[in-house]
C-alpha cells in the first residue's frame, strides 16, 4: 500500500553528483550560433569552473541529438540562439516541452524578433509584446541606447540575492495566470516595450487610450523562472545579452555590473543547484509502535514523519534540512479530513513529524504532503492507507451503561430457571388443569 | 369389486409399501440428477465460469473466506470497492452463501479432495437445486401425499423460473435461498401440524440460515406471521399455533440478529414489525384463552372487549410514535416500490434502473412456468377444498407471491415454488382420480374414493381433530366435509367409467408433462445458460462463435496497469472489474451510496472539462465503457446512459438535465442530429471516439440504435484511448495527468498538434486612467 512518490529525477542523477554541483547532472548542451560563441566566453568559463561539461551545437546542426532513444541526452540545455528563425528538426516548441517533461532544465533567451521560441513562451504562460518592441527606458539618463537598461537588483528575492544593477537589453514579458511562474527580475517601473525607433510616441498614444494595452511598468519581467510539474526548471531571459561578456564587463555608475553574479545565480537555480529540496522518505505508524501498518483503525493515534533534505551545491551533497516552517500534512479522502502543521522535530535535523488522531470515518485515506513555494522545489508525497472500522472484537466488551440490559437478561434467565424448577417439582392439580393444554 | 383394468391381487401390503418407498427414493434421486444435469448447460456450452455480475463479488468474497478464514472475512474491509470510500464487506453482506461454500471447501479439503474454490462456487447452485427438490417434496407431502410431493419435486427441479437463477455458475444468494425458503416453510408447516417446539426451532434455525443468506428472508418474516394472523382470524387459534410460532419467532429473531448486516433491524424496522405484532397478539390470545377458562362468559366478554381495544390502541400508537421518533425505521424505498410500481421511477432512479426490478411482462410467466401457470389456480382451488392450516398457508403464499411476481421480475423466483407445489397438488389429484382402477358403478360406498377427495380421507380426519381442539369449528371446513362426503344412495352415481376415458385424460396429461420437459430443456439451454461474461453468436455455417471481449478487457487491465490504478465504469461492471481485473473501482453493483453513483453519472454525462476535475479528485486512472454499436450488443452504456443522466440529475438538478440529452423532437439520437449535451458528454465521446474511422470513409452505422454516426467523430483532450477489445464492446481510456506546464489539457493538446495559439494581451492589473 505504500507508494512513495518522489521526484524521480533526483535518483536518476545520483551518478552525476560526484563531479557536478548540480543535483541534476552536469551535461549541458548550448545552442548558440558559431559566430556568437565567443560573445559568451565568460559565462561559459564560469559554468565550466562550476563543473559543468558544455557541448556546443549550432541551431541548425543535427548533432548531437537532444533526445537519444527517447531519453534526453543532456541534463540542461541553454538556448542562446535567440534570433534563429530555423532550428534543426529536433528542436521545435513541441519537442522542447517533451524534453522538459523528461526532466531536462532549460535556460532560454528571447529576442524582440518573432521566433519559434516566442510561440513556446506562450505555452509557459508568458505574454510577449508584439514583435519588434524591445524594452526601452529613458531613465536613468545615460549614454547607452535607450534599449540598453541597467535594472536595479538591490532588493533580494528568493532566487536572487541583493546585487549591483544588471544590464539588460531585450524584450519584457507579462506573466499569465500560472502559479508555476517565478519572477526573477522585474522590468524597471519607468520602462516600457516599444519600437526603439518610434521613441516616446507610443507613450503618447497609450496615454490617450488611458494606458490600455501599454506594455510597461514593473509588473513586466525580464527574467522569469518556471517550475514544470515533473520537477524540471525553465528560465526565460528577455535577452541573451545579459549573459554576454560585454554586459559582464560593462560598468554601472562606476561600479562593476551585476550581470556576472546574475548569470551565476540564475544558472544555479535553473540547473537545480539552489533551492532544491527532496522528501527522502515518509513513514507512518501507531503512537506506540515503530512499524507502519497496512491499515489503521478509526480513531487511532497515528504518527506521520517525513524526512526532507536540501541539496548543498558547495559540497554536492544532500543534507537534512529543518528550515521549512510552514509544512503541512493532509489526511485526505476526497477532501482533507485533517489538515495540520507538520513541524520540524527539534534535535533531529530534516525530520518533520506530527501525531494526530485519525477521523472517525472509514475509507481509503492518503497522507498528503504538498509543499509548493515559489523558487523552491515543489514537494509532493502521497501515501495511501486504508482506515478501517474496529474489528468485531475491537469494541469494548462490557459497558457500564448496558447494565440494565445485563440485569434484564440475567433476571429473565434466573426467573426461567426458577419457574422451570417450580413447574417440574410442584405437583399441584390446579396447574395441570389450567396449563395442561399448553404443554402438549 | 370391478376394476377398469386388472390389478395384481397377490401382493402383501408390506410389499406394496416397500416397493412404493423404493420407487420414491429412486424417483427422488432421478429428480435430483435431472435438476443438477439440466443446470449444466452453461458449463458444457461455455465453460466453468462465474456468471453475470453479483456472483463475481460473491466469488471474490468466497475466495477471501476460503483463504483467510471466517474471522478475517467478517472483518474484511475492502479498500478497492467504492474507492475511496471503501466497503466494510463483513458488515454489508449476507454471508450465508460464502460460508456455505467455505464449509464445503474445507470439508472437501479435510478429505484430501483438492477441489478448486471456483468449481465449488460454480456447482453450488445445481447442488442446492437438488436439495430444493427434496425440500419441495417434503413440503408438498405435508399438503397432500407422496405422489404430489414427487411431482412437485420434479416440477421445481426443472422449471425455468427457478433454473434462471440457479444454473451452474450463477453463484448468487438465490442459489441456496430457495432451498432454505422451502425447508423453512416445511418446518413451519410441520411444527404447526404437530405443535412441536422441535420443528419450530428447526424452522427458526433454517430461518436464521436464510437470513444469513438472502435479503429475501423478509418474505418469510412476513409470510409466517401472516399465516398465523389469518389462522387466528379464522378462529383457528390453537396451542399448536402458539408453540410453533413462539418458538420460531423467539429463536429465529434472536438468531437473525446475530448476522452483522441485519443487526437490530428485526426490532427496529417496519418490515419486521408484523412478526413482532403477531407474536404479541398470540400472547394476548393465549392469555385470553387462559382467562376465559377461569371467569364466566359475561365477564369475559366485557373484559375481552376492553382489553382488545386498549391493547390494540396502545400497540398502534406505540408503533406510530416510535416510527415518528425514528426508533423504528420507516419502510425502505425498495419496499415502497413493491406497492407502487411507479414509485421507484419517481423517487429512486437507481432502483428503477435495475432491469430485474421492472414489472414482469406477461409472456415471461409462460416462459418461466409453462403449463404450471394454468394448473396453479386449480391447485389453489383444491387447497380451498381441504383448507387445513397448511392449505391456508399455501393459499396465502400463492396470493402474495403472485402479486410480487407481477410487480418485480426477480420475485418470479419466490412465486415459482408455490406454483410447483399447487400445480403438483392439482396434477396429482387428476392422476389419482384417473389412475384409480376402481369402477364407481356398483357400490355407492366406493364412490367416496373418487373426485377430488381421494387420498384426503386421513387428512380430513386429522383436520377434524384439529378443528375440534380449536375454539370454534371452521364452518367452511364443515361445508367441504359435507361436500366431500358423497351423495347418498338414490342419486345418480358419479365417477369414471371404463378404460378409454381414463386413457384419454392420462395421455393428455402425460403429453403436457412431456411438452413441459421439452420446454424446460429448451428454455434452459437457450435463454438461461448464458454467462453474460462470455457472449455467443452463430457463424453463417451454424457453428458457435464466442465473443470474449469482457474478459479480454479485464485481463488487459490486470496485466497492463499498476495494481492501484483506479478504474471508473458504470456500476454494472464494478464487481466484474474487481473480480476479474482486480483493480479498485469507483462504484459497483452494491448500490448503497447514491451520491457516489451520481458522481460517476455526472462525470459520464458532462463535458470533458467538467468531468476531468471529478476524475482527478477520485484518482481515476482508467475509464471503462461498454459499447455495442459495432456488434449490435444492445446492453451497452449508451443504452443505459439515460439512467446515468437521471441519477446524476437527482443529485445535481441544476447541472444535469435529462431533456438536454434528447433532440428538440424528443428523440434519443446519437447521429449528427444528437443534442449538444449528448455530443459533448464523456460517454458519447468515449463510445464513438474513432468509431467512424473503422468504416474507412464509408457511412458509419451504429448497429444497436440503427443510426448513422457522423463521419467526423468526437475528439478527446483529457483522455487517451488505452485499449479497445476485438469487437469494440469494451473500450478503456486512460485519464491524462495534469499538464506539465499547468495549462488546461485542451490547449496543451492543441499545442502538441502544432496549432497556433491566439496572441494574448497582458492581464490588465490596474484600472485605466481616465484623463
Amino acid at each position: 500500500m505504500l507508494s512513495f512518490y518522489s521526484l524521480p529525477l533526483f535518483f536518476l542523477s545520483l551518478a552525476g553528483l560526484l563531479h557536478a554541483k548540480s543535483s541534476d547532472g552536469d551535461s549541458v548542451l548550448v545552442l548558440v550560433e558559431n559566430a556568437h560563441k565567443k560573445d559568451f566566453s565568460l559565462f561559459f568559463d564560469d559554468l565550466k569552473e562550476q563543473g559543468y561539461s558544455l557541448t556546443f551545437r549550432a541551431p541548425k546542426d543535427e548533432k548531437p541529438a537532444v533526445v537519444e532513444y527517447d531519453v534526453p541526452a543532456f541534463s540542461h540545455i541553454i538556448i542562446l540562439a535567440s534570433e534563429s528563425k530555423n532550428f534543426a528538426k529536433d528542436i521545435t516548441p513541441q519537442s522542447l516541452v517533451e524534453i522538459v517533461s523528461g526532466g531536462t532544465n532549460l535556460l532560454i533567451g528571447l529576442s524582440p524578433k518573432q521566433t519559434p521560441l516566442s510561440s513556446l513562451a506562450a505555452e509557459f504562460s508568458l505574454v510577449l509584446p508584439p514583435p519588434g518592441t524591445p524594452l526601452i527606458s529613458f531613465f536613468p539618463e545615460r549614454k547607452d541606447p535607450v534599449s540598453v537598461i541597467p535594472i536595479d537588483a538591490s532588493l533580494p528575492s528568493t532566487i536572487l540575492p541583493a546585487m549591483s544593477p544588471v544590464w539588460f537589453s531585450g524584450v519584457p514579458f507579462a506573466h499569465g495566470n500560472n502559479p508555476r511562474l517565478v519572477p526573477i527580475l522585474h522590468a524597471p517601473a519607468e520602462s516600457f516595450a516599444a519600437d526603439s525607433q518610434g521613441g516616446a510616441d507610443v507613450l503618447v498614444d497609450a496615454t490617450e487610450k488611458g494606458g490600455e494595452g501599454l506594455w510597461a511598468g514593473s509588473q513586466l519581467s525580464v527574467a522569469s523562472g518556471f517550475q514544470a510539474a515533473g520537477g524540471a526548471r525553465v528560465t526565460w531571459l528577455g535577452g541573451v545579452d545579459m549573459l554576454s561578456d560585454k554586459f559582464f564587463k560593462k560598468q554601472v555608475s562606476k561600479a562593476k555590473s551585476g550581470n556576472a553574479r546574475f548569470a551565476r545565480e540564475v544558472s544555479a537555480w535553473t540547473f537545480q543547484e539552489s533551492l532544491v529540496l527532496r522528501i527522502d522518505s515518509t513513514t507512518h505508524h501507531l503512537v506506540n509502535s515503530t512499524t507502519p501498518e497496512e491499515h489503521y483503525t478509526t480513531n487511532d493515534n497515528i504518527v506521520f514523519t517525513a524526512h526532507i533534505s536540501r541539496f548543498h551545491p558547495k559540497t554536492a551533497t544532500w543534507e537534512p534540512y529543518s528550515g521549512i516552517k510552514d509544512l503541512q500534512l493532509e489526511f485526505t479522502m476526497l477532501d482533507p479530513h485533517i489538515r495540520t502543521a507538520l513541524p520540524a522535530v527539534a534535535g533531529s535535523p530534516g525530520t518533520y513529524s506530527v501525531t494526530f488522531r485519525a477521523p472517525d470515518r472509514h475509507g481509503v485515506f492518503k497522507f498528503v504532503v504538498d509543499y509548493k513555494r515559489k523558487g523552491w522545489t515543489h514537494l509532493h508525497s502521497s501515501t495511501t492507507v486504508a482506515l478501517v472500522p474496529p474489528r468485531h472484537d475491537g469494541y469494548p466488551r462490557f459497558l457500564s451503561a448496558a447494565w440494565p440490559y445485563y440485569a434484564g437478561a440475567i433476571s429473565t434467565s434466573v426467573a426461567f430457571f426458577v419457574f422451570s424448577a417450580a413447574w417440574l417439582a410442584g405437583e399441584s392439580r390446579e396447574g395441570k388443569k389450567a396449563k395442561g393444554g399448553k404443554a402438549q | 369389486m370391478p376394476t377398469a383394468f386388472p390389478l395384481p391381487s397377490d401382493l402383501s401390503p408390506a410389499t406394496v409399501t416397500n416397493t412404493a418407498s423404493l420407487l420414491r427414493i429412486v424417483a427422488l434421486s432421478l429428480i435430483s440428477g435431472a435438476a443438477i444435469a439440466s443446470r449444466l448447460f452453461a458449463v458444457i456450452n461455455f465453460e466453468s465460469i462465474i456468471h453475470e455480475f453479483d456472483p463475481w463479488f460473491n466469488y471474490r468474497a468466497t475466495r477471501v473466506l476460503a483463504s483467510k478464514g471466517f474471522y478475517e472475512f467478517w472483518n474484511w474491509f475492502d479498500p478497492t470497492a467504492w474507492y475511496p470510500l471503501g466497503r466494510v464487506v463483513g458488515g454489508t453482506v449476507y454471508p450465508g452463501l460464502m460460508a456455505t461454500s467455505g464449509v464445503i471447501y474445507n470439508f472437501l479439503h479435510a478429505l484430501n479432495l483438492p477441489v478448486d474454490i471456483r468449481n465449488i462456487c460454480v456447482m453450488l447452485a445445481p447442488g442446492f437445486s437438488a436439495l430444493t427438490a427434496w425440500a419441495t417434496y417434503m413440503f408438498t407431502k405435508e399438503l397432500k401425499d407422496e405422489s404430489a410431493g414427487l411431482l412437485a419435486a420434479a416440477f421445481i427441479g426443472i422449471v425455468p423460473g427457478y433454473i434462471s437463477r440457479s444454473v451452474a455458475g450463477s453463484y448468487d444468494n438465490e442459489a441456496i435461498a430457495i432451498f432454505l425458503l422451502m425447508f423453512t416453510f416445511f418446518c413451519w408447516i410441520k411444527a404447526l401440524k404437530l405443535g412441536s417446539a422441535l420443528f419450530g426451532t428447526l424452522a427458526a434455525v433454517f430461518y436464521f440460515y436464510m437470513v444469513a443468506a438472502w435479503g429475501g428472508y423478509v418474505f418469510i418474516t412476513n409470510m409466517i406471521p401472516l399465516h398465523g394472523l389469518v389462522l387466528i382470524l379464522m378462529g383457528r387459534f390453537s396451542s399448536r399455533l402458539y408453540v410453533a410460532y413462539s418458538s420460531w419467532y423467539a429463536i429465529g429473531t434472536l438468531s437473525s440478529m446475530q448476522v452483522p448486516f441485519v443487526g437490530f433491524q428485526p426490532v427496529s424496522t417496519s418490515e419486521h414489525m408484523a412478526a413482532l405484532g403477531v407474536f404479541g397478539l398470540l400472547q394476548i390470545v393465549a392469555f385470553t384463552q387462559l382467562v376465559r377458562s377461569h371467569v364466566s362468559s359475561k365477564q369475559f366478554q366485557d373484559l375481552l372487549f376492553l382489553a382488545l381495544v386498549t391493547v390494540g390502541l396502545l400497540g398502534f400508537v406505540g408503533v406510530v410514535g416510535l416510527t415518528y421518533k425514528g426508533v423504528i425505521a420507516p419502510w425502505t424505498g425498495r419496499f415502497y416500490s413493491l406497492w407502487d410500481t411507479g414509485y421507484a421511477k419517481k423517487h429512486i432512479p437507481i432502483i428503477a434502473s435495475v432491469s430485474e426490478h421492472q414489472p414482469t411482462a406477461w409472456p415471461s410467466f409462460f416462459m418461466d412456468l409453462q403449463f404450471l401457470i394454468f394448473l396453479f389456480p386449480a391447485g389453489v382451488v383444491l387447497c380451498f377444498h381441504q383448507l387445513r392450516d397448511e392449505h391456508v398457508f399455501v393459499i396465502i403464499y400463492a396470493a402474495m407471491a403472485s402479486y410480487f411476481a407481477g410487480v418485480m421480475v426477480r420475485l418470479m423466483l419466490t412465486l415459482t415454488p408455490v406454483v410447483c407445489v399447487a400445480s403438483a397438488v392439482a396434477f396429482s389429484s387428476l392422476l389419482d382420480t384417473y389412475l384409480d382402477a376402481a369402477e364407481p358403478a356398483e357400490a355407492a360406498d366406493d364412490a367416496s374414493e373418487t373426485a377430488s377427495a381421494s387420498g384426503s380421507n386421513s387428512g380430513s380426519k386429522k383436520a377434524k381433530k384439529a378443528t375440534a381442539s380449536a375454539a370454534t369449528p371452521g364452518s367452511a371446513l364443515g361445508d367441504i366435509v359435507a361436500a366431500a362426503t358423497p351423495a347418498k344412495k338414490g342419486e345418480k352415481v358419479k365417477g369414471i367409467f371404463g378404460l378409454d376415458t381414463r386413457l384419454a385424460i392420462i395421455v393428455n396429461a402425460f403429453g403436457m408433462l412431456a411438452f413441459f420437459v421439452f420446454h424446460c430443456t429448451w428454455a434452459t439451454a437457450n435463454a438461461y445458460s448464458s454467462p453474460s461474461v462470455v457472449l455467443a453468436s452463430t457463424n453463417p455455417d451454424g457453428s458457435q462463435h464466442i465473443i470474449d471481449d469482457f474478459r479480454e478487457a479485464y485481463y488487459w487491465l490486470r496485466q497492463n496497469t499498476p495494481e492501484t490504478a483506479v478504474v471508473m465504469s458504470w456500476w454494472d461492471y464494478g464487481y466484474q472489474i474487481a473480480g476479474m481485473a482486480d483493480r479498485p473501482t469507483l462504484v459497483d453493483n452494491n448500490t448503497w451510496n447514491n451520491t457516489h453513483i451520481a458522481t460517476v453519472g455526472k462525470a459520464m454525462s458532462s463535458s470533458e472539462e467538467v468531468a476531468y476535475p471529478i476524475l482527478r479528485k477520485h484518482d481515476v486512472d482508467y475509464v471503462l465503457v461498454i459499447f455495442g454499436g459495432l456488434l449490435g450488443y444492445s446492453g451497452d452504456d449508451i443504452n443505459k446512459f439515460l439512467w446515468m443522466v437521471r441519477i446524476a440529475q437527482g443529485v445535481w438538478p441544476e447541472e444535469i438535465q435529462e431533456p438536454n440529452y434528447f433532440t428538440p423532437q424528443g428523440e434519443y439520437r446519437v447521429d449528427d442530429k444528437a443534442s449538444t449535451a449528448m455530443k459533448n458528454s464523456l460517454m458519447y465521446k468515449m463510445s464513438y471516439y474513432r468509431f467512424a474511422e473503422l468504416f474507412g470513409g464509408g457511412q458509419a452505422t451504429d448497429r444497436v440504435r440503427q443510426q448513422q454516426v457522423p463521419k467526423i467523430g468526437p475528439t478527446l483532450d483529457y483522455l487517451d484511448e488505452a485499449y479497445t477489445t476485438e469487437n469494440w464492446i469494451v473500450r478503456i481510456y486512460e485519464v491524462r495527468k495534469e499538464d506539465l506546464l499547468g495549462r488546461d489539457l485542451k490547449s496543451a493538446n492543441a499545442f502538441a498538434k502544432g496549432k497556433k495559439r491566439k496572441r494574448s494581451k497582458p492581464v490588465s492589473r490596474r484600472r485605466a486612467i481616465v484623463n
